[in-house]
Parts: structure tokens; sequence; C-alpha cells
């Protein structure tokens, strides 16, 4: 056979295939009719709507795709997605679901396309590039729900969600205060726009809260992932006089430029970042942040298979989840929010403030373990000693004035909070932040 | 004193972050002195690591580890080579496949590896040379280091050395300007190239070692990063001389680690990053003439199939 005739052959098996495949494909809707009465105020008698609908019969699947910006086994930010994909698959024997990695995000539309086309009816786009494509595929397919992860745009049919670490980078800041030698501190930043910005003025607002002259020095080295160049600015940081490192890269790169420096004999400390990086630093993993998008998954498809979510009320649906809501965890490794090896030396250290608790118990004075633990329950997140407990309540917020920026100008007045569009457009620095200029 | 640890600091970890450009761009550097253009320098690389990091991982030996990235890098090589040397076809493409090939494969085989770490006995450990190494400033670049460091010196000299002052050199040099001479000589055009391909495979798979058994003793999927590709431009950068390679990669790395220092006073780091690829640039449009391209030593035959040309 010549190349035509194999490719028609070829064309004619496909179209046979599909065929088949409607042919018995079982019917997945039902219609059912739906009678309301409503009352009008002010008007007499009643008016009868009937609305017809489509829905699905009982026990049908619902089929969840994901599309993921970066390889699954990056140990950061796509891996934890997928493991908290995974779990709820785990969990829900009606829903299925599927992934697609490394995905550029020229190419998002086009996936998402061909994810649209084997079925799949709930689609998650996790990352911020993923935005505008994600909204243009929402209003091609109105009969599709779209979730889209860290982004600000939303339609009828595409809602947002976050997990935002801010508070935990905070209480990461007063750890960090507490146990800096040389009252240099180090950050070794991906990139810096908005929300690393953010995350690092809460750790600053930390520090500053226990060591008043303590300095976060900040490098950027213009990568989500790139072990190589975390390590280089970890390493020049240490040489600068750095003895606790924090950072926002997707490796445990800096975590394990702390442990060599201890097996050193020199005391360099660090805080994990995004997954469990205790066995990267056993000795000087203090916490971190660890996240839990299960919590949200869970809450976003438990909700859509219920019904209380379609394609024509997700307009005003975000879910920016913080520590109440038990979306992010402090932490280096799950259930241990502070490594047992650097208790003692939080307890020795005091901090000269009143801190008032939900109940109204008052700590005077209190040591920086006792502080940490107290913001968590004021943040909505306690910590029983064996496992966490969630309050609806936040008394308290680390963006709280009077702030001053690093040049010396009053950001937000005393007593006031920075409010949520301001936190997602920060280009400013607290003022013990030593980092490279911010653009806008 | 503070200030003269800190240039200490930055010469140590700039040069340890370029032994793998050094280890892979030696290698590209006699495959395409040979006249074989091998753009799957970034596959061969993540491949090496991966192999060197399961084995220094199931042997707790970091040598079995070096042998399996070496061995692992050559083997993929060998793919290239059959395309370009055997099959004739274009080089360019091959390479590019073999860059994602090894890239794929490396981060499938390695999924179950995600995460793990080395132990401690079963890396390569920068171990101090006392009283060497406490010199000032260069004490700690020179004599605290792992042993791969001194090997990526070691061969660049001796690479150096047999390219340009021994008759293997000749050939090999030869087989990339003119390989109907060497043919002519009765030496096999496709023996030299295959060999000088394997080469560039074994070396660039140990650029990967270095990567997961030294520099960074855990597997992570990418783990190179795109340090493949600056080796192909570090390759131009020394205009195909080892030696050139050797002092070329050290600047691209203390560069690279100056960069953070440089943050810390205020100044972007951005453009001094740059450099190194904006100098390749200028060598790459400066050698785009016939004659200063003969001068600086591009090999005339790279990327080009040899054919017999029969009577």
């Amino acid at each position: 056979m010549t190349s035509t005739q194999w490719a028609a052959l070829s064309i004619i098996l496909l179209l046979v295939g599909v065929a088949l495949g409607y042919l018995f494909a079982p019917t997945t809707t039902v219609t059912v009719t739906q009678t309301k009465t409503v009352g009008q105020a002010g008007q007499a008698g009643t008016t009868t709507v009937t609305v017809t609908k489509t829905i699905s019969p009982e026990g049908k699947k619902i089929k969840a795709a994901f599309i993921y910006v970066g390889p699954i086994g990056d140990i950061g930010w796509t891996y934890a997605h997928h493991q908290a994909k995974e779990m709820v698959d785990k969990k829900y024997d009606w829903l299925e679901t599927t992934h697609v990695e490394s995905v550029a995000p020229a190419d998002a539309a086009g996936v998402i396309e061909q994810l649209i086309s084997q079925g799949y009816d709930v689609i998650f786009t996790t990352s911020f590039d993923f935005m505008d494509p994600t909204l243009e595929e929402a209003k091609k397919h109105p009969d599709k729900i779209f979730w889209h992860c860290a982004g600000y745009k939303r339609a009828p049919n595409m809602g947002t969600y976050f997990a935002d670490f801010y508070q935990i980078y905070y209480l990461n800041g007063l750890m960090a205060g507490a146990l800096s030698k040389t009252k240099k501190i180090g950050y070794v930043a991906a990139h810096l726009i908005p929300e690393v910005v953010r995350h690092i003025n809460a750790f600053a607002l930390g520090v500053k809260e226990v060591c008043a002259d303590c300095k976060v020095y900040v490098r950027e080295i213009g990568a989500w992932y790139d072990p190589t160049k975390a390590r280089q600015a970890a390493e020049s940081l240490i040489s600068e006089g750095v003895d606790v490192l924090a950072f926002t890269e997707d490796s445990p790169a800096v975590v394990q430029v702390a442990q060599e420096h201890y097996q050193k004999g020199e005391r360099v400390l660090a805080f994990g970042h995004y997954s469990p990086m205790e066995k990267f630093g056993k000795d000087v993993c203090v916490s971190g942040q660890l996240v839990h998008w299960e919590k949200i998954y869970d809450d976003i498809l438990s909700k859509i298979y219920a019904g209380s979510y379609s394609t024509d009320n997700l307009e005003d649906v975000d879910y920016w989840w913080k520590l109440k809501e038990g979306s992010v965890e402090l932490g280096c490794t799950f259930n241990q929010p502070i490594n047992p090896k650097f208790v003692n030396e939080l307890k020795s250290v005091k901090v000269q403030e009143t801190v008032q608790l939900p109940n109204g118990t008052i700590l005077e004075n209190p040591d920086v373990y006792t502080l940490v633990m107290a913001r968590l329950i004021q943040m909505g997140a306690i910590w029983t000693g064996s496992k966490w407990i969630y309050a609806n309540d936040e008394t308290f917020d680390p963006f709280t004035g009077p702030i001053y920026d690093n040049n010396g100008n009053l950001k937000v007045l005393p007593g006031q909070r920075i409010g949520h569009d301001e936190l997602w457009s920060m280009q400013w620095w607290v003022e013990n932040v030593v980092g490279p200029p911010l653009g806008g | 004193m503070m200030e003269l640890k800190l240039i200490e600091n930055i010469l140590w970890i700039g040069m340890r972050s370029a032994t793998p450009l050094l280890l892979a761009s030696l290698g590209e550097i006699y495959a395409e002195r040979s006249g074989i253009l091998n753009l799957g320098v970034e596959g061969m690389m993540a491949m090496g690591a991966l192999s060197s990091f399961v084995a220094s991982l199931l042997t707790g030996n970091p040598w079995i580890g070096v042998l399996a990235g070496l061995l692992v890098g050559a083997a993929l090589s060998l793919i290239h080579g059959i395309i370009s040397i055997h099959l004739k076809g274009n080089q360019v493409v091959s390479g590019l496949a073999l860059t994602m090939f090894g890239l794929g494969l490396s981060s499938v085989i390695g999924r179950i590896y995600i995460g793990n770490q080395l132990p401690v006995d079963a890396r390569f450990l920068p171990v101090p040379f006392k009283p060497l190494s406490s010199i000032p400033l260069i004490g700690k670049v020179f004599f605290e280091q792992d042993p791969l460091f001194y090997m990526g010196i070691v061969l660049a000299v001796v690479l150096w050395f047999i390219l340009n002052r021994t008759k293997i050199g000749i050939v090999i040099r030869s087989t990339g300007e003119n390989p109907a001479a060497v043919d002519a000589m009765g030496i096999s055009v496709p023996k030299v190239r295959y060999g000088a391909t394997l080469l560039g495979g074994a070396l660039a798979g140990l650029g990967g070692a270095y990567l997961s058994v030294s520099y960074n003793p855990a597997w992570i999927e990418n783990i190179t990063a795109g340090r493949g590709w600056i080796a192909l431009a570090l390759v131009i950068f020394a205009l195909w001389d080892p030696i050139r390679a050797l002092l070329g990669a050290y600047l691209f790395g203390i560069v690279e680690a100056s960069g953070y220092t440089l943050q810390a006073i205020g100044y972007s780091q951005w453009l001094l990053n740059g450099l190194p690829y904006l100098l390749t640039i200028v060598i790459l449009t400066v050698g785009a003439t016939e004659s200063m391209r003969r001068r600086m030593g591009a090999p005339a035959a790279l990327g080009i199939p040899y054919e017999r040309e029969e009577r």
C-alpha cells in the first residue's frame, strides 16, 4: 500500500471508532422539569414558573482535569498540587481525575480543548500564567466548570482559589528573629512578584517584632526552580554573615546548604518551603510553610457534586484560604510546627509585648515559643500538641500598622490592616528589609 | 577581613557551580572538533545525573555513580552518533530530540526517587587539604574541593594536550575540518567521529553526575535546569579550546555567583549575568565571516555529514 492508502485507512478506522464510541456511550443526562411558585411582594396572586433543567443523574461521575505548569517531580508547587489531587481522587469514588504536567502557558488553551473533548467537565489550571487562556476557554465552553489558581479573573463558570502563606511567613519571622546570632537573616527569592514581596514583608515583620535591629537580606535568583542558583545565592548570603535562611524556590537546595554548613560546624538555620523538607536538614530546619491544596480541592469538588457550584454562580467565588481553613500549615514537616531541637532556645527569648487571646487570656512578655502558639490561636489554627484544630476566627493580622517602608515612609496607619487588593499588588519593602529595588 | 572571606566564598561557590559546565563543554568540544554537533547535552546531563544518583544510592559508592553517569551519557550519545554518522541525518534535529528524550526519560524513571537524598558517604564532599586550605583567598578555592572538581581541571589540561600536541588530536581536528583528507589518508572518518561523540556523551554524563552526586546530592526532576545549554554556549565562548573552556567555565560560574553580592549593594545583577552570553553572541557574529571563523577555530565541517564521493 502507498502512504496515501495508509492515511485513508487510518482516517476510516478513526471515524468508525468515533461512531462506535457514540453508539455505545451511556446517556449521561436526564431532563427534569421543576415547577416553582414565586410570590411577588406587593402583588396579589402568584406566578407559576416552569423551569426545565438538565441535571446529572445520581451516581454520575465528575471528571476533573488538572493542568500543571511544572513537572510533578519538582518537590515544590506542582508536586503539592498533584499530591492533593491524588488524595481527593482516592477519597471519592464519584470522582475521576487526570492531569497534564509541564504545560507552557502558550499551550494551555489547546490542552484545555483536548481535555474537554475527552469528556472532562471540571478544569483546574494551577498557575497564574494560565489566567487568560482559562478565561477564554471558560467563555467558549459555558457548560463546563473552570477553576484558576492564583489569579483574579472570574466568570459565571470560572472561580479562583489560592492558599496563602503570609501568616506563616510572619510566624517563621518571629522564630528567625529569636534564633539569629548575627542579626542578619537571609531570604532567597525566586521572582520579586507581589506574592513573594508580601511573603518576605510578612517574614520581616515577624523578625522585627522579636529583634528590632535584625535585618532581612533579600537575593533574587530569577527562576522559580533552579537549585544551582538558589545554592549560589544561599552561599553568598552566608558569606555576608547571614545565619538564618528562608526562601521561595521549588527545591530543597537552601535547606541542604544550611545542613552542609551545620556538618562543618557552622550554625546556619533554615526554614522549609512548600513541602516537608526536614529530611534535607534535620539539624537545621526550624519550621517552614506547608500547603494542603486538598482542603480546597475537596471543598470545591464536593460542592460541585452536591450541586451548589454550577456553571452560572462562580463569578464571585474566590477561595483565599489561610491558616484558619487548614489550607496551610506551619512546620518543616507535617504535624510538627516547630522542630523540637529549637523549642528550648525559643522559650529562652522573651518579647516585650502584651498579647490577648480570643478567650480573654492576657500574655505579658511571652517567650517566642509561646508567642508563636498564641499568634496561631489568634489566626484560627490551634496546635494541641498532637494535632491541629481550626477556629473560624481571626483576631490578629501581621499586616497591622504602624508599618513603615524601608525609605522611612509610613505605609500603614496605626491600628489599620492592609486590605486584600493592596496585599496582592505589594511593591515596597518593610523597614527592616535590605533588598533589590522594586519596580512599580 | 570580612571582604576577603566574602570574595573567597564567591570564588569557591562560583567554581564549584562551574564544574558541570566545564565537564560537559570539554566533551562537546571534542565532538564538535570532529565535526559532530550534539545539541543533546542537556538530555545527556539529565540522564547522567539520574543514573549516577541511582547508582550511588544503591551501592553507597559515589565512584560507581560516576561510572554509571559516564556509561549512560555515552550510551545516549551513541544514538546521536548513529543518526548523524551512520544514517547521515540532520544533527540539529537529532540533538534536540536527544535533549527532549533525556529530560523526559530521566523524569519518568526518576519519579520513584523524587525527594530522595544521598547518604553522606555516598556523595562527594569537599575535603579541605590542611594546611593549604587555609591560605587566604585561594586556599579554600583550590584545596577544599571534591574529587570531580580536580578531575575537571586535570581533564581540561589533558584533553588540551591530546587535541593540540598529539597525532590523535590532529586526526580529530582534521576530521572536523576536512574529512575527505582524513579519509584519503586511510583513516575511518566514522570511527573518529563515533569516538569523539561517545567521549562527548560520557563527559556530559559526568557533568550530570557532578550535579546529583556532589553539588546537589538529592534527586529532583529537571536537576540540570538548563546547564546543558550553557555548556553549549561555553563551547563557542571558548572557541573550541579545552583550556579556554576551563577559564570560560570559571568565568561563567564566578560571574553568576558574584551577581548576588552585587544585588546586596543595590545593583541589578542581570546585566552582569548576561555578559558571558553577550560575549558568546559577539563571538558568533564576528565569526560569521569565513576568514574570522577559520582563525577562531570553528570546525569547517561542523554539522555536515560526511559522504564519501563515489567514483
